[in-house]
């Protein structure tokens, strides 16, 4: 079906099959691969994307749906010269290992600092904790949320 | 075959390139433990280049020198030597070429910034201008002096990832995101259970299906090759296969790995004895990102994009299931969701492969959740049996312990590997006293392979939770327990540190506990205190950790904090709440709702990793290290907290409060 998405500002035409996931549509017709598969069962966050302000597994909702939300993938949070607060602490703070999961937990997060620009550390394990981490950075990233929420 | 290498040669090292960068070649795979840019550091320094003018190549086959595999967490430890040489070689190459081409003696030049400098001042050559006859190359010296340690700028110092901007944009390229023209998706059909055999196919329908290219099917292997990932899937799933389940037979062992003598009588002598059982079930590696490959298999060759530890043995084993020639075979390894070790099986890219060969189309084939959970291989069950025994004053006289598991069901039954594998730690680091180690090989309807550590987490938390119900027995101290049995100066060193960094009492305010426990791991030392918080309920909350390790020289204190701090999380989401249910060779829990792992929520309130390493030692490994110990000391923090004594894992609420009334 052809479907006209928003995404990271621009507009999008594609022509999937129905029921396609958004995720299938960002990477595999969009090119845009740093949203990552996980799961596809919205149990992991590795997908998420930033849908009307809100971070959304990509992998539960279909192209159709997207088609009436403004979608924002981690390309388009920022990039190299203009990067997004937490983008910056997550370097800053070494908070990744393999980076797998990052995509989804940067998105997470700024969602997070998108409707409370000021959050505790209790409220940022609830905001992330659809995010799952092997490699067991929880702690750095937590510090580099509380970071980008008060730069020093 | 462990230390296959030719005579080191510069060009498969360093690379000065035209336009005066640099690149470093290894065998060795980056998986996020952050060797890209220990590797860099290192050959910035030596070379005396900027860090940000080094390119690091890691595993790619048709460049790199041949490397067995980026194994037990010696990677840092056996390449920072040799790209030190390496790079060393390349600046003493590159000055003796600008005293020819500037007339003066090698010992009056020196170099800043990648260029060489007259140590007078005037003269500065760039390194590019030292090209023109020939690239640098040769046999490197045997004897080469290396930068002093005053003119190292990065080595040693905390840096992030060199890739990280790279990850944090999205911008990093996994092995599912590389994409090739003419690029067709993949889908395996999976039989009911591991060994089945397939006994008739028909692929008719998933043959008509939109978009389907071709179904494969290579002996017990059958998978489809379509234009979308979802056309795959639905293709896949209507192929009608019939398998013949066959039983997977087991394997049996005995090794002894240590046996002293006198340790039956000196255990009938004792003044006190201990015998306890402790249990550890399967868990899962557990990924983030399910295995992927893409292969692109021609007439004359292959090029494979693959997440693994050991290029050169994915060559080897691409080159033989398609029978071709091992030098047609590229393998490229991409960054990869982390996989603790489960990368060591090259499952995905040899299915890849295979759906590549059989589609002629490059073929991407990234695994479902439920796949990986089901079809990966896991670390098994572990027994393990020790007895002590004590005498008046509270020392261990004699100690008999049997392991039974094997936690790698394809390495075979050689029992130097054995050793190496299954029985990794299980002889433990205290001295002094006979004991007989004894390794039990035991058949697993599981498929076992590489995780984390091996069986060294498994022994340590047997080893590490004895130690501490001995302790009570001696009426001592659990820290001063292990202190009176530790000879070895740097270990000593580490449990002495985290019990001063974590101001060391059992006892904590409330229902909280704290638990120590220690080891040496490959040349790395590691002591760690918990704390824990048990409900009366039994529900165990993992409060904090203090970490001292001591891996020796240490290149990137940042890079290993990481690691430790990794490990220990991971292993605290292993303790509290990981296991792996099968039965008849099939995994129950293939999801993430019914294989839990550890949240945002679960995380400690902090790790607090020390790094204490012992300047004059050669560095050692630090990615699996940190995940060893945490198990004992949290079990102990549970004792501590709450008097009852867990010796399985994991640390469920049922199983706690079953304990605690009991």
């Amino acid at each position: 079906m052809k479907l006209a998405l928003s995404v990271n500002g621009a507009r999008h035409d594609v022509d999937v099959p129905p029921n396609t996931t958004l995720l299938a549509v960002l990477r595999d017709d969009l090119g845009l691969t740093g949203t990552r598969y996980g799961c596809g069962g919205g149990q992991c966050g590795a997908c998420y994307v930033i849908a009307d302000s809100r971070a959304v597994a990509s992998c539960l909702i279909t192209a159709d749906q997207a088609a009436r939300m403004e979608i924002t993938t981690i390309e388009g949070l920022g990039q190299d010269a203009r990067l997004h607060p937490v983008q910056q602490a997550f370097i800053d703070e070494d908070a990744m290992q393999c980076g797998y999961c990052t995509s989804g937990m940067v998105i997470s997060a700024a969602a997070l600092l998108g409707r409370d620009p000021n959050p505790d550390e209790t409220s940022i394990r609830d905001a992330l904790a659809g995010n799952l981490c092997r490699c067991g950075i929880y702690g750095r990233a937590i510090r580099a949320v509380l970071r980008a929420a008060s730069p020093s | 075959m462990w230390d296959r290498r030719d005579p080191e040669r510069l060009e498969q090292r360093i690379r000065v390139e035209r336009d005066g960068s640099v690149t470093a070649l290894s065998g060795k795979v980056e998986f996020g433990q952050g060797i890209r840019t220990a590797f860099a550091q290192i050959v910035a320094d030596e070379l005396d280049v900027p860090i940000e003018r080094v390119n690091v190549v890691l595993g790619d086959t048709d460049q790199v020198p041949f490397d067995f595999g980026t194994f037990g967490s010696q990677s840092v430890a056996q390449e920072t030597p040799l790209l030190r040489k390496a790079a060393a070689f390349a600046r003493q190459q590159l000055i003796g070429r600008a005293s020819v081409k500037l007339g003066l003696p090698a010992e009056r030049l020196d170099t800043d910034a990648g260029a060489v400098v007259a140590i007078d001042g005037g003269e500065r050559v760039p390194y590019a201008d030292l090209l023109d006859s020939e690239p640098l190359a040769g046999v490197i010296a045997d004897r080469v002096s290396v930068m002093p340690e005053t003119r190292r700028k990065y080595s040693g110092r905390p840096m992030s990832h060199v890739e990280a901007r790279d990850i944090v944009t999205g911008r990093a390229t996994f092995v599912a995101d590389v994409r090739l023209e003419g690029m067709a998706r993949g889908a395996m059909v999976r039989p009911p259970a591991r060994g089945a055999k397939l006994r008739s196919l028909d692929d008719s329908a998933a043959k008509a299906m939109p978009g389907v290219i071709a179904v494969v099917r290579e002996g017990d292997v059958v998978g489809v090759v379509a234009e979308r990932d979802e056309e795959a899937r639905a293709a896949a799933a209507a192929v009608e296969a019939e398998w013949h389940a066959m039983p997977v037979e087991g394997q049996t062992a005995e090794v002894t790995m240590r046996s002293d003598a006198g340790v039956d009588a000196k255990l009938r002598g004792a003044s006190v004895r201990l015998a306890q059982t402790y249990v550890l079930p399967p868990i899962s590696t557990a990924p983030i990102g399910p295995s992927a490959a893409v292969a692109d298999v021609r007439g004359y060759g292959a090029t494979m994009y693959v997440g693994t530890h050991r290029p050169f043995g994915v060559r080897e084993q691409i080159a033989k299931t398609l029978d071709l020639p091992e030098k047609t075979v590229r393998v490229l390894p991409q960054i990869t969701s982390g996989t603790y070790g489960r990368n060591s099986s090259a499952d995905a890219a040899i299915e890849a492969a295979i759906l590549s060969k059989g589609s002629g189309r490059p073929v991407l084939l990234q695994w479902t959740r439920e796949e990986e959970f089901a079809w990966s291989p896991s670390r098994p069950e572990a027994v393990l049996e020790i007895s002590a025994g004590l005498d008046g004053e509270g020392r261990i006289v004699a100690w008999r312990y049997d392991e039974h598991t094997n936690v790698h069901t394809a390495a075979g039954l050689d029992p130097q590997v054995l050793g190496v594998t299954s029985g990794r730690n299980a002889i433990p680091p205290y001295a002094e006293f006979p004991a007989r180690v004894t390794l039990h090989i035991e058949p697993t309807r599981l498929r076992t392979a590489n995780f984390r550590s091996l069986a060294a987490a498994e022994n340590v938390f047997a080893i590490e939770s004895f130690m501490d119900e001995l302790a009570v027995l001696a009426a001592e101290d659990p820290v001063q327990f292990r202190l009176r049995h530790i000879t070895d100066s740097r270990f000593r060193r580490v449990v002495e540190r985290v019990a001063e960094r974590s101001g060391w009492r059992e006892r904590a305010d409330g229902r909280r506990g704290r638990g120590i426990a220690c080891t040496v791991y490959h040349g790395t030392y590691v002591a760690q205190v918990a704390e824990v918080e048990v409900s009366l309920a039994g529900a165990v909350r993992l409060v904090k950790v203090w970490c001292v390790v001591d891996p020796g020289q240490t290149l990137n204190p940042e890079g290993v904090r990481n690691q430790i701090e990794g490990g220990i999380q991971q292993s605290a989401s292993w303790t509290l709440k990981e296991e792996l249910l099968h039965r008849d060779g099939r995994v129950m829990n293939t999801g993430w709702d019914t294989y839990p792992i550890a949240t945002f929520r679960d995380a400690p309130e902090a790790i607090e990793v020390f790094v204490e390493g012992d300047e004059t030692a050669p560095p050692t490994g630090v990615g699996e290290p940190g995940a060893v110990p945490t198990a004992a000391a949290i079990a102990n923090a549970v004792y501590a907290a709450s008097g009852a004594r867990l010796r399985s894992v994991p640390l469920t609420r049922e199983r706690v409060r079953k304990a605690m009334a009991g």
